[in-house]
C-alpha cells in the first residue's frame, strides 16, 4: 500500500523554548541549504513508496526560518506527487513571518497555516522563552486570514508555569476574538529534556488544572468551534487532515532528522543529530535510524489509544477489541463510555479521562 | 589448646558505638584475616545487616594472639546483635562467654540498651573489660565517661580502657587485657561432653551448623551425639572454628568455641539453648538454657500479585531455617486475599524480615499495621488469643481484654524528662521510678506494648533531640478497655485496615488515619469515601475526590510511541496497587498509621 501522508521536519530555530523537547538545530542556519538538499535526497529515496499524497505537514523547528525561496523549492519538487486538494500545513512562529513570506507560501499552494500562539500573556510567553509579541501573533494570523489560506489555525497551552484563571479567560478571549479556523490547545507536558522540566517549577494548583481546561472547551464551543479530538478544536470542514491521518492509524511518512515513520507495520524513527543526518544523504545513504516493529495486538492498542481521541465513536469493526471488554459496562455505569452497535464512545467526561479509561480497558502497552 | 589459655568473650556496645570497627580491628592485629582480603566488618556477613549497621545473627569468631607474657593464646569473640529487639539473642551470645567487653562511645556515654546488656552481662557472672571508643573525635569527653562507666560496673576509672577502633590506637591494651582479666573456661575436660548450642544455622548444602561452646569434655568429627530437649540423635560429619572462614579442626574440647556440621536437615531439631552431648556417655544435666523466644509484634504479609502466593510460602519456610523466632500461619482476607500472618521479636525484626523477602526472594509484599496479642476472656470463660484485629469477637461476647505490658526504661538528660515523662503519660504509661545515672536521668515506665510498636521510639528521639535512649522488657499482660477500629473504603469494611485501639484513643486515631488514608490513596474514577467506624457507628469520614481530568496532552506522528510509553508507566502504577473492592489502594495504605523505620529506629 502506499503512503498518502508526508510530514517534513525542518528543524532550524533561533533558540530552544523551555517546554521544547524537539528535535531543533540552534544557531545552525548556514545549514540550510545543505538540510533542503538532503531533503530532497531522502524524498528520492523514499519516493516509491508515495502515493498521491493527501496531506502534507512542513513542522519544526521553525520551517519558517527556511524563507520562502527553501519552502517553495520544496513544495515544487513535492508537486508532482500530491493528490488533487491536498491539504498542504506549514507551522510558523509569528515574529518569523512577514507579508512577503506569507504571500509567497500561499502562491506555491500552502493551504493551512498554523501558528505557535501558546498564549497572548506576556508574563507567560516570556516563561515560555516565546519571541513573538502578542500583537505579532494578532498580525500574522489576520494577514493569513486576508490573503485567503484555506485554514487557519493557532496553538495555545494550558498549564503554563504562573497561568492563573484570569490569564486562561483573558486567552480565550483573544482567541475567540482572531476567529482561526483552528485551535490545538495543548496541556504543558513536562519532557524530560525541556529546560522546564529541568527546573521542576512547575506546580499548577490542581484545583484550576481540573476545571481549566474543561473551561476551554466550554469557550470555545460557545464559539461555534467543535472539540472534534482531545486537545484539537474546528470550525465544520476545518478539521487537519493530515492529524485526522496519525488518530485513524493510516501509514504515514516523516522525512528530515529525527522524522518518525509509520509504514507497513514497522515505525522508524530517523536519529537526532543533523550532521549526521547531512552527511549520510549526501553519500546517497539512507540517514541513521531505529526500527520498532509493531505487533497486532500493538496496532489495535494503538488503534484504540488514537481512535479515542475522536468525538466520533470508535468502530469496533475497525479497531479490534479492547483487552478486557468486560470493562465497558463498568466504564458506562461511572458514566465515561457509551456502548452503540459495535461501536465504543467515550462520553464528554470520558475525554476528559482518556488514558484511565484505556488503562482500564487494556492489560498492556 | 589449654583450658588455661582460652578465652571467650563478646562485645556490648550501642549501635554505632564502634563495635564491628573494634572486631575487625581485633581480626587485624591477630592476622586473623589478610587485610587485602578483608571486607571491612567482616562479622556482618549478610547484606542487609551491612547496610544498616547492625548485627543480627550470633557469630563466633577464633583468633590467635600472642601476648606480651610471651605465651599465645585463643581469644573467641562470640558476636552479640545491638538492637533491643534482638535482646534475646544477646543473652545467648553472653552464656557463651566469660567476660564482655562494654565499648561506649567517649562522647555519647552509656545508652539504654548498653545498660541492659551489661546488667545481663554481670548477672551472667562476666568479667567487664570497660574500653571508651573514639577518644580522637573532638566531642570525647573519656574522663566523665570513664567515671561514670567504673560506677556503673563498680569498677576504677584507671582501668577503662581509652581507644579508637578507627585509628587502631590501645587496640593491643585491649587484647592485653582480655588475656589479663577475662577468666579462662572453667569446665571439666575429663566429665562427660557437654556443649550449649548459642545458635544455628541452615545451609542449603550442608544442612545444619550449630554454633556451639563446649562447656565439658569434647566432641570430635564423627562422634554420635544427642541433644538434651529433643532427644535427637545426631552425627558430627564436621567440627571446626571460624577464623572467621569456616576452618574444620576435627575437635572441639572444653572451653573452646565452634561449629559443628550435622547434616540435619530441620533446624528446629537443633534448638539454641539446647545441650549437646555424647551418646556414648551422656551427661546426667543439661546446661541451664535460655529463655524461650516469643514472638511480640504481628503483622499479614500479602502478595501484591495474588499469584506469588506460594512463593511467599517458600521464602517464609527458608527464612524460617535460620530464624526460629519467625513465626507464621496462613491468613486470608477479605481485601488482599490469600497471606501470612507473621509474628516478630519486634518492629526492626519484621522490617527485616519483609526487607529480605522482597530483595532476596523479589516479592512485592503488602504489610498490615502491625499489632500485638491479645487476650481475650468471653462471657462464657473462655480465653482466647488475638493476634489480628478480625479475630477479635463481637464486642457483647467479650468480658474483658488484656494487653501485653512492657517496662521501658528510658536514658534521658535532665532536660529531657518532661518530654519522656510527657510521652510516655501520653501513651498510656504508668510511671515506676526514676533514679540518675552519669549525668542523665533512667526514667522506668510500664507501658502498652501496643503503644511502643506504633512510633514511640521515633517520637522519643524527636522529642529528645535523639538524646533519649531505649530498651524495654515484657512484664506480663493487664486489663484494657480495647475496641476495634474499622476502616471502610467506598462503603465496604477492609479487613486489613483494622485496628484494635484503647477506647479512648479511637477517635483520635480513626481521626489521623482516615486523614492519612485520604492523602494516601490517589484520586479513581469515581469519588472514595473513607470512613472509620466502631461497632458500626461512624466517628470520623473524609473523602478522595473523583478524578476529573488526565493530561490533555498532544498526540501526532512523532508521539505515538511516546504516549504508549506514558500509558505502560501509568498502567505499571496501577499494577503496584491493591485492588479492594473497587478501590485501587496503593502499598503505603496499609502503613498509613506509622512509619515503620522510624519506629523500628534504625533509619535514617
Amino acid at each position: 500500500m502506499s503512503v498518502r501522508h508526508l510530514y517534513v521536519h525542518l528543524p532550524f530555530c533561533v533558540s530552544r523554548c523551555g517546554y521544547c523537547a524537539f528535535v531543533v538545530a540552534v544557531g545552525a542556519l548556514d545549514r540550510r541549504d545543505a538540510y533542503l538538499e538532503a531533503l530532497l535526497a531522502e524524498l528520492e529515496l523514499e519516493r516509491s513508496r508515495l502515493g498521491p499524497l493527501e496531506t502534507v505537514y512542513l513542522g519544526g523547528g521553525t520551517p519558517t526560518l527556511m524563507r520562502a525561496r527553501r519552502i517553495v523549492a520544496l513544495l515544487e519538487r513535492l508537486r508532482p506527487l500530491l493528490a488533487d486538494g491536498a491539504e498542504i500545513t506549514v507551522e510558523a512562529n509569528p515574529e518569523t513571518v512577514d507579508p512577503d513570506l506569507l504571500r509567497a507560501l500561499y502562491r506555491a499552494g500552502v493551504t493551512r497555516m498554523s501558528f505557535g500562539a501558546q498564549s497572548f500573556r506576556p508574563r507567560l510567553l516570556s516563561a515560555l522563552d516565546r519571541v513573538a509579541t502578542p500583537d505579532q501573533i494578532r498580525r500574522a494570523v489576520l494577514y493569513a486570514r486576508g490573503l485567503g489560506f484555506a485554514s487557519v489555525s493557532v496553538d495555545m497551552l494550558l498549564a503554563i508555569p504562573g497561568q492563573t484563571v484570569e490569564d486562561l479567560a483573558a486567552d480565550l478571549e483573544e482567541v475567540v476574538a482572531l476567529e482561526p479556523d483552528h485551535v490545538s490547545w495543548y496541556e504543558l507536558e513536562l519532557k524530560p529534556g525541556s529546560a522546564l522540566a529541568a527546573r521542576g517549577d512547575l506546580a499548577l494548583d490542581a484545583d484550576f488544572a481540573e476545571e481549566a481546561y474543561a473551561r476551554v472547551v466550554e469557550g470555545l464551543e460557545a464559539a461555534g468551534y467543535r472539540w472534534y479530538e482531545i486537545a484539537n478544536f474546528a470550525w465544520p470542514g476545518h478539521e487537519c487532515r493530515h492529524s485526522l491521518a496519525y488518530w485513524t492509524a493510516r501509514d504515514y511518512l516523516g522525512l528530515g532528522v529525527g522524522a518518525v515513520s509509520t509504514i507497513d507495520g514497522v515505525r522508524r524513527r530517523n536519529a537526532a543529530g543533523l550532521a549526521r543526518y547531512i552527511e549520510a544523504l549526501g553519500r546517497g545513504e539512507a540517514p541513521p535510524r531505529t526500527y520498532e516493529p509493531l505487533d497486532e495486538d500493538t496496532r489495535r492498542r494503538e488503534r484504540w489509544m488514537l481512535g479515542t481521541r475522536l468525538d466520533r465513536p470508535l468502530d469496533l469493526a475497525w479497531a479490534g477489541p479492547p483487552d478486557r471488554p468486560e470493562a465497558i459496562d463498568r466504564l458506562a455505569e461511572l458514566g465515561l463510555v457509551t456502548a452503540g452497535a459495535g461501536t465504543v464512545a467515550l462520553t464528554r467526561r470520558g475525554r476528559f479521562l482518556q488514558s484511565s479509561v484505556l488503562n482500564e480497558l487494556m492489560e498492556a502497552w | 589448646m589449654e583450658q588455661s589459655r582460652i578465652r571467650n568473650f563478646s562485645i556490648i556496645a550501642h549501635i554505632d558505638h564502634g563495635k564491628s570497627t573494634l572486631a575487625d580491628r581485633i581480626l587485624e592485629a591477630t592476622e586473623a584475616i589478610d587485610e587485602r582480603e578483608m571486607r571491612s566488618q567482616v562479622l556482618d556477613s549478610m547484606d542487609l545487616e551491612r547496610e544498616r549497621g547492625i548485627t543480627i545473627k550470633a557469630q563466633a569468631v577464633r583468633v590467635l594472639y600472642t601476648a606480651r607474657d610471651g605465651q599465645t593464646y585463643q581469644l573467641n569473640l562470640i558476636d552479640t546483635p545491638g538492637h533491643v529487639d534482638f535482646s534475646y539473642e544477646v543473652s545467648r551470645s553472653l552464656a557463651a562467654c566469660e567476660g564482655a567487653l562494654l565499648v561506649v562511645d567517649a562522647s555519647q556515654g552509656i545508652q539504654a540498651q548498653t545498660l541492659a546488656n551489661t546488667y545481663l552481662a554481670v548477672e551472667s557472672d562476666l568479667e567487664i573489660v570497660p574500653v571508651l571508643n573514639k577518644i580522637d573525635l573532638p566531642a570525647a569527653d573519656p574522663d566523665l565517661h570513664a567515671r561514670a562507666v567504673a560506677e556503673l560496673i563498680g569498677d576504677d576509672p584507671e582501668r577503662v580502657l581509652r581507644i579508637s577502633a578507627k585509628t587502631g590506637l590501645g587496640i593491643e591494651e585491649v587484647l592485653e587485657a582480655i588475656v589479663e582479666r577475662v577468666p579462662p573456661p572453667a569446665g571439666d575436660p575429663a566429665a562427660p561432653p557437654r556443649a550449649l548450642i548459642f545458635d544455628s544455622v541452615y545451609d542449603q548444602y550442608r544442612g545444619v551448623v550449630a554454633f556451639v561452646r563446649v562447656v565439658d569434655g569434647a566432641f570430635r568429627r564423627g562422634d554420635r551425639m544427642v541433644a538434651m530437649q529433643t532427644g535427637r540423635s545426631v552425627t558430627a560429619e564436621e567440627i571446626g572454628v571460624m577464623t572467621p572462614a569456616m576452618t574444620p579442626t576435627g575437635s572441639l574440647a572444653a572451653g573452646e568455641s565452634g561449629y559443628i556440621i550435622t547434616g540435619l536437615k530441620d533446624i528446629g531439631d537443633l534448638r539454641v539453648g539446647d545441650t549437646l552431648t555424647l551418646a556414648a556417655s551422656p551427661a546426667p544435666e543439661p546446661l541451664p538454657g535460655y529463655r524461650e523466644v516469643k514472638p511480640m509484634v504481628f503483622c499479614g504479609l500479602f502478595p501484591v500479585d495474588s499469584d506469588d502466593y506460594p512463593e511467599l510460602r517458600d521464602a517464609l519456610e527458608k527464612l524460617s531455617l535460620n530464624d526460629a523466632s519467625l513465626q507464621w500461619e496462613p491468613e486470608t482476607s477479605q481485601a488482599l486475599g490469600f497471606g501470612f500472618r507473621c509474628g516478630f521479636l519486634g518492629l526492626l525484626h519484621m522490617d527485616i524480615v519483609r526487607e529480605r523477602l522482597e530483595r532476596e526472594y523479589g516479592l512485592e509484599l503488602l504489610a498490615t499495621t502491625p499489632n500485638v496479642e491479645y487476650r481475650v476472656t468471653t462471657k462464657t470463660g473462655q480465653v482466647v488469643t488475638v493476634r489480628s484485629p478480625v479475630e477479635l469477637p463481637n464486642p457483647s461476647a467479650i468480658e474483658r481484654v488484656e494487653e501485653p505490658y512492657v517496662r521501658c526504661t528510658v536514658l534521658v538528660p535532665q532536660d529531657g524528662v518532661g518530654a519522656v515523662m510527657g510521652l510516655c503519660q501520653e501513651r498510656r504509661g504508668t510511671f515506676v521510678t526514676m533514679e540518675p545515672i552519669e549525668q542523665r536521668q533512667q526514667i522506668v515506665y510500664d507501658l502498652p506494648l501496643a503503644e511502643i510498636v506504633l512510633d514511640f521510639y521515633d517520637q522519643l528521639k524527636s522529642r529528645t533531640s535523639g538524646y533519649a535512649s531505649l530498651d524495654y522488657e515484657l512484664v506480663g499482660y493487664r486489663e484494657s478497655p480495647l475496641v476495634k477500629l474499622d476502616i471502610l473504603l467506598a462503603g465496604d469494611p477492609v479487613d486489613a485496615l483494622s485496628l484494635i485501639v484503647h477506647r479512648d484513643h479511637a477517635y483520635q486515631r480513626g481521626k489521623v488515619l482516615v486523614e492519612r488514608l485520604r492523602e494516601t490513596i490517589p484520586r479513581q474514577l469515581f469519588e472514595v469515601p473513607i470512613q472509620a467506624a466502631i461497632g458500626g457507628k461512624v466517628i470520623a469520614r473524609e473523602t478522595v475526590k473523583a478524578r476529573r481530568k488526565d493530561v490533555l496532552a498532544k498526540c501526532y506522528g512523532g508521539d505515538i510511541t511516546r504516549k504508549r510509553k506514558l500509558l505502560e508507566r501509568q498502567k505499571e502504577g496501577k499494577k503496584r496497587m491493591k485492588q479492594v473492592g473497587r478501590v485501587e489502594v496503593p502499598q503505603e495504605a496499609f502503613l498509613a498509621v506509622l512509619e515503620i523505620g522510624d519506629a523500628a529506629g534504625v533509619r535514617r
